[in-house]
Formats: C-alpha cells, structure tokens, sequence
C-alpha cells in the first residue's frame, strides 16, 4: 500500500500509473520502465494505491518510489504503508485481530 | 585477499561508413557507451558501471576496443552494448555496431584472445579475397605472422589497410 502527499493536483489512476513507469525509468532505465507493475486499487481521495509487481523487482520499485520528488513540479513523497506477499493481509492490522 | 577484481570486454566496432574509422576515439567510445548505459539502466546502472570504467585499448584500423568495469556490474554493461547505435565526434555521427568478442578478467587473456582471433580473421580473409595483388599482400602478413608474436599484430594492421 502506498501513500502520496501532495499539495495541489490529484492524479488519476492512469496518471499515477505514468508516474511510477515513470520513476522507474529515471531510476532504472528502460529495463526498470519494462517491469510489469500493477496498480490493483487506487483511492483518489485519500492519494493511497496498492500495488503488484513481482518479487524480484521489489528494490528496483521501492528505490524507484524512494528517490521520486517531483509530481507536475511540486513537491511530492512517496510513503510505504505495508508490503506482503498476500494481499489478503493488506486488509488489516493482524496485530489488532480480535478471535 | 581483498582486491578490486575488473572485467575487460573485448568488442570490435563495426560499420558500413568508411569514414566512422577516423572518428573512433576513445573519448568518443566512452561516452557512446555511457549514454547507452544510461539509457538502459538508468541512472543506478549509470553509476554502477561508471566506478572503474575507462576504454582501456583501442585500435583504430581494426576497429578494436577493450573496455574495463568492475566485476559487480559487467552484466549491466554487456546487455547495454548492443545499445550503441552510433558513435559521435566533432559534431559528426555515425551509426555503427559493437560487437562483442571476449569477455576476460585481465588484460593479458583478452591479448591472447585477440592475438587467435586475428589470426583466424586473416585466414579468412585470405579465402575471401576478391583478386591476386591482395592475396599476395595477406600471404606476405602471414608469413610474416608466424615469426614473432608482435609481428602478427602490425601484420594485421597492413592487412586491414590492404583490403580496406
């Protein structure tokens, strides 16, 4: 799960996907822009997504993600909540299951 | 044991342009190699091979070029080479090709490399030749190949002016 601050323009699901293809490719290049990265939900109200990407190529998108400053020049931090390899433990805190 | 290990890429630039053979420098070389690199790898493969590397022999007539890179990241620059679509010096370009021939961890196994390949290249080249006066020319740089070891090497530079 992934939030993104920002001060004024809130991007669309399409946009938010350019960004990420895009910092890849600043980072990484065009082997970094040609890993397969999916975007499974996006709220635009709140600025968070959950994102799919293969194993192998989750320091390539996390650095990526890391070093992006920059949405339409203005000023922008890219926040990691919670990676897992189940999506079914993105839904809650498993620390606060009530059995 | 702690030493800095390098790999030394052996690629052998090739062209359709008889002019590309003057503008094969070394700076010229370097940096069509970089920008390929930045441009398949970004700026983390960038810096990653960037750390040691410099065009550590090149040879104009033959279009040889041996280039070093750490260990760590040969890969990064290997896969970027076939990247290289032109080579660019004094405001003038090129569309070339590198080809890679020998991928060696010294310099000395990448000579030794280079010294069997051109002889294999003479010999073919001897079979290919189109009339007598060439043929005549690359039997005398045989001959004159197997001599010393360093005699093959200017045998090879008159042979490519020769065909050239």
């Amino acid at each position: 799960r992934r939030e993104l601050p920002d001060g004024g323009a809130r991007p669309s699901v399409a946009q938010f996907k350019q960004l990420v293809v895009s910092a890849l490719r600043e980072l990484h290049g065009e082997v970094g822009a040609a890993l397969p990265v999916d975007v499974l939900t996006y709220e635009e109200k709140t600025l968070s997504a959950i994102l799919r990407v293969i194993s192998s190529g989750l320091v390539k998108l996390w650095s990526a993600l890391t070093l992006l400053g920059f949405y339409q020049n203005r000023r922008c931090a890219f926040r990691v909540l919670q990676t897992s390899p189940f999506l079914l433990a993105l839904s809650g805190n498993s620390r606060e299951l009530v059995l | 044991m702690v030493r800095f290990k390098n790999r030394y890429v052996l690629c052998e630039v090739v062209s359709e342009d008889p002019r590309c053979r003057h503008c094969i420098e070394d700076r010229a070389v370097g940096l069509a190699v970089r920008d390929a690199i930045g441009r398949v790898h970004g700026d983390y493969g960038l810096a990653c091979c960037s750390i040691s590397f410099t065009v550590k022999y090149l040879n104009a007539y033959t279009g040889t070029v041996l280039l070093r890179c750490r260990k760590d990241s040969y890969r990064l620059l290997c896969s970027a080479l076939p990247f290289v679509r032109q080579l660019e010096s004094r405001n003038q370009r090129y569309p070339c090709l590198l080809n890679t021939l020998h991928v060696g961890g010294t310099i000395r196994t990448c000579q030794k490399f280079l010294i069997q390949y051109n002889r294999r290249q003479l010999l073919l080249l001897l079979q290919t030749c189109p009339n007598e006066e060439e043929r005549r020319c690359i039997q005398k740089s045989l001959l004159s190949c197997s001599l010393t070891e360093e005699q093959s090497q200017s045998g090879d530079e008159e042979d490519d002016d020769g065909t050239e």
